[in-house]
């Protein structure tokens, strides 16, 4: 089978992403993580087809391949079909499919923004480079790329790692989950961190799961309704406590997140300044997500404890967000550069064609 | 100017140098304690210790007896234990905390000269070894001292909201306020066996003033260690107590080095 001789001869990129297509269409057309190997090796078998990496993750579906086709729509056209083969569309769902075609350096740019997180749906975020990367791997053991899929691929994870080392665009936090992981990783070192939940709401869930996946140490829920608690404990392989004991806790905890209905503060000063001598002076983490609030603010003039109620959550969650917009461009000009390195620029400037 | 001072001005320079990359770093939003920073900290202290070198064989012996050979042998130390424990306490931004104090102690040193020494009839090595680890326990103290800036820098910054750039660069405030006590103590040890050693050398207290000053910042440090062991004062008191009780030891020293 010949080889292209440049990189940037026959490449393209089909796929779809969270910006084009809806979730109930693009999890119709997800690869199942068992199934990849197999697609890699459905595409390389296509006619004309040489090399091919499938990246398959909930946001995006995207096919690199490199071909021997007289045109890069002849490619495009090619993978489209495969798609529509492989997952078994209906006509009316197939002309409705909506899918960019890239071709060489295009494509090489795509990878590189999808690489560094900037087409992500949480810029910057960095779970994609794993994704990719695992991808890779999946096509490299399966024997699906060669010389070309390999270099861009490559050069595609050092830009990656350019951005994000000479850049702050995964800096900051962009949700209130992950505002509470920088929180705590800020106050406490996380894997020695206690986490108790004063309320089980769905928020509070979601904060105290950012903090359990990033490695805290244990949590205890506390309800009103102790079946709740019990039931999100065990979800959490944590340990249910009543409601009317979480009080005698709170020397164990390290970091406290109360989201309870209750219409007046739960959680006062004096309770807080009795623990603290408890506690040895320990900080004390109080992320309060409740509205009407849980947390008298006076408790945040207690020594060594440090509140933060939504608002203020809410608030350097949009800073994260504006911060990373703000690298955005930085971002970009990284890899502008890098792609004019690799020889996918013209030296006046403009993409290399086709 | 002779050639020792030229090697303390470059080294000042290059600290400077030091703090004025990270400060820009931090002001772009990029600061990471890169290759940069470690590089011009580590040939910093290779310019104080040729310094050191040089001024010892000028003086013929150890250069710790003026107020300028002092506060250069601390800084180097604070240097010194930088290294060492920067990567245990993992003190990310340790870097741009110590440099600027090194700094200004190297310009007082250089600011107040380098006099000539009377010349030493015999070196003995353990009076020698008892200042040389005074001087290293005070440079702990520093550090203590920075860790205990540090400190209060992230706690200002938790309790106000104020989640900016040196905000991810510094470390869990936690590990900070463990840091001050470990720097404490060490300070402390290294102070006693200083001490421990005066008594071998029959050093009489009422003869030797920079005995009887070690004996009170000693007994600060003891107090202070003490407070922390048994958790009466809290961490935010523990950093301020390492703040200014660092006064005392940088004061004595003009008073010894003036009496």
């Amino acid at each position: 089978m010949p080889e292209p001789k440049d990189i940037r001869n026959g490449l393209v990129c089909v796929g779809l992403n969270y910006k084009t297509t809806p979730v109930e269409v693009r999890e119709r057309l997800a690869f199942p993580e068992s199934k990849v190997p197999d697609a890699v090796q459905e595409v390389r078998g296509l006619p004309g087809f040489e090399e091919c990496v499938v990246l398959s993750t909930c946001n995006r579906v995207e096919l690199y391949a490199t071909h021997a086709l007289p045109s890069g729509d002849d490619g495009h056209a090619a993978l489209r079909e495969y798609l529509v083969t492989r997952f078994e569309l209906q006509p009316e769902h197939a002309e409705a499919l909506v899918l960019y075609n890239l071709d060489s350096a295009e494509a090489a740019r795509h990878l590189f923004r999808v690489v560094s997180g900037l087409d992500s749906m949480v810029l910057g975020e960095t779970e994609i480079f794993g994704q990719v990367k695992a991808a890779y791997k999946v096509a490299l053991d399966t024997g699906t790329t060669s010389r070309a899929l390999n270099k861009l691929f490559q050069q595609a994870f050092t830009v990656g790692k350019k951005v994000r080392n000479e850049t702050t665009i995964q800096r900051g936090s962009t949700s209130v989950g992950s505002v509470a992981v920088d929180l705590a990783e800020k106050v406490h070192d996380l894997k020695e961190c206690r986490v108790m939940l004063v309320g089980a709401g769905e928020m509070s869930r979601t904060c105290a799961q950012s903090l359990l996946s990033r490695g805290a140490k244990s949590i205890i829920v506390s309800n009103r309704s102790y079946d709740k608690a019990v039931e999100l404990a065990a979800e959490m392989k944590g340990t249910a406590m009543k409601f009317d004991e979480w009080e005698h806790a709170l020397h164990e905890v390290d970091v406290i997140i109360s989201s309870t209905s209750a219409p007046h503060f739960v959680i006062k000063p004096e309770q807080i300044d009795q623990v603290m001598r408890k506690r040895r002076w320990e900080p004390l983490l109080i992320i309060d997500i409740a509205v009407p609030r849980d947390v008298d603010p006076a408790v945040n003039n207690i020594e060594g404890v440090y509140l933060y109620d939504i608002d203020a959550l809410q608030a350097i969650a949009d800073e994260g967000r504006r911060e990373r917009m703000r690298q955005l461009a930085s971002c970009e000009h990284i890899i502008e550069e890098q792609l004019a390195k690799y020889g996918f620029l013209k030296p006046g400037g403009g993409l290399v064609p086709a | 100017m002779p050639t020792s001072q030229q090697l303390l001005l470059a080294a000042t320079l290059i600290f400077v140098g030091a703090i004025v990359q990270a400060l820009l770093a931090l002001k772009s939003g990029a600061w990471k304690q890169g290759r940069a920073q470690f590089l011009l900290m580590v040939l910093g202290f290779a310019l104080q210790t040729d310094f050191i070198y040089l001024r010892g064989k000028e003086v013929g012996q150890c250069p710790m007896k003026s107020l300028a050979d002092i506060l250069v042998f601390i800084a180097w130390s604070i240097v010194m234990l930088y290294f060492l424990l920067g990567s245990s306490f993992r003190l990310s931004l340790l870097g741009l905390f110590t440099a600027p104090l090194v700094s200004i102690m190297h310009g007082i040193a250089l600011t107040a000269g380098f006099a000539p020494y009377p010349p030493k009839g015999q070196i003995n090595a353990l009076v020698e070894l008892h200042i040389a680890l005074a001087l290293i326990a005070y440079a702990a103290f520093a550090l203590a001292c920075i860790t205990g800036v540090m400190y209060l820098v992230q706690e200002r910054m938790l309790k106000r909201h104020q989640i900016g750039g040196l905000f991810y660069q510094l470390p869990p405030i936690q590990g900070l306020a463990q840091a001050i006590q470990r720097l404490v103590w060490l300070g402390l040890l290294l102070l006693s066996i200083s001490l421990g050693v005066s008594f071998a050398l029959h050093l009489p207290m009422t003869k030797t003033g920079h005995v009887v000053f070690a004996w009170g910042v000693w007994a600060l440090y003891a107090v202070c260690a003490f407070l922390m062991w048994r958790h009466f004062t809290s961490p935010r008191k523990t950093a301020w107590l390492a703040v200014i009780g660092f006064i005392l030891p940088f004061i004595s020293l003009w008073i010894v080095t003036h009496a």
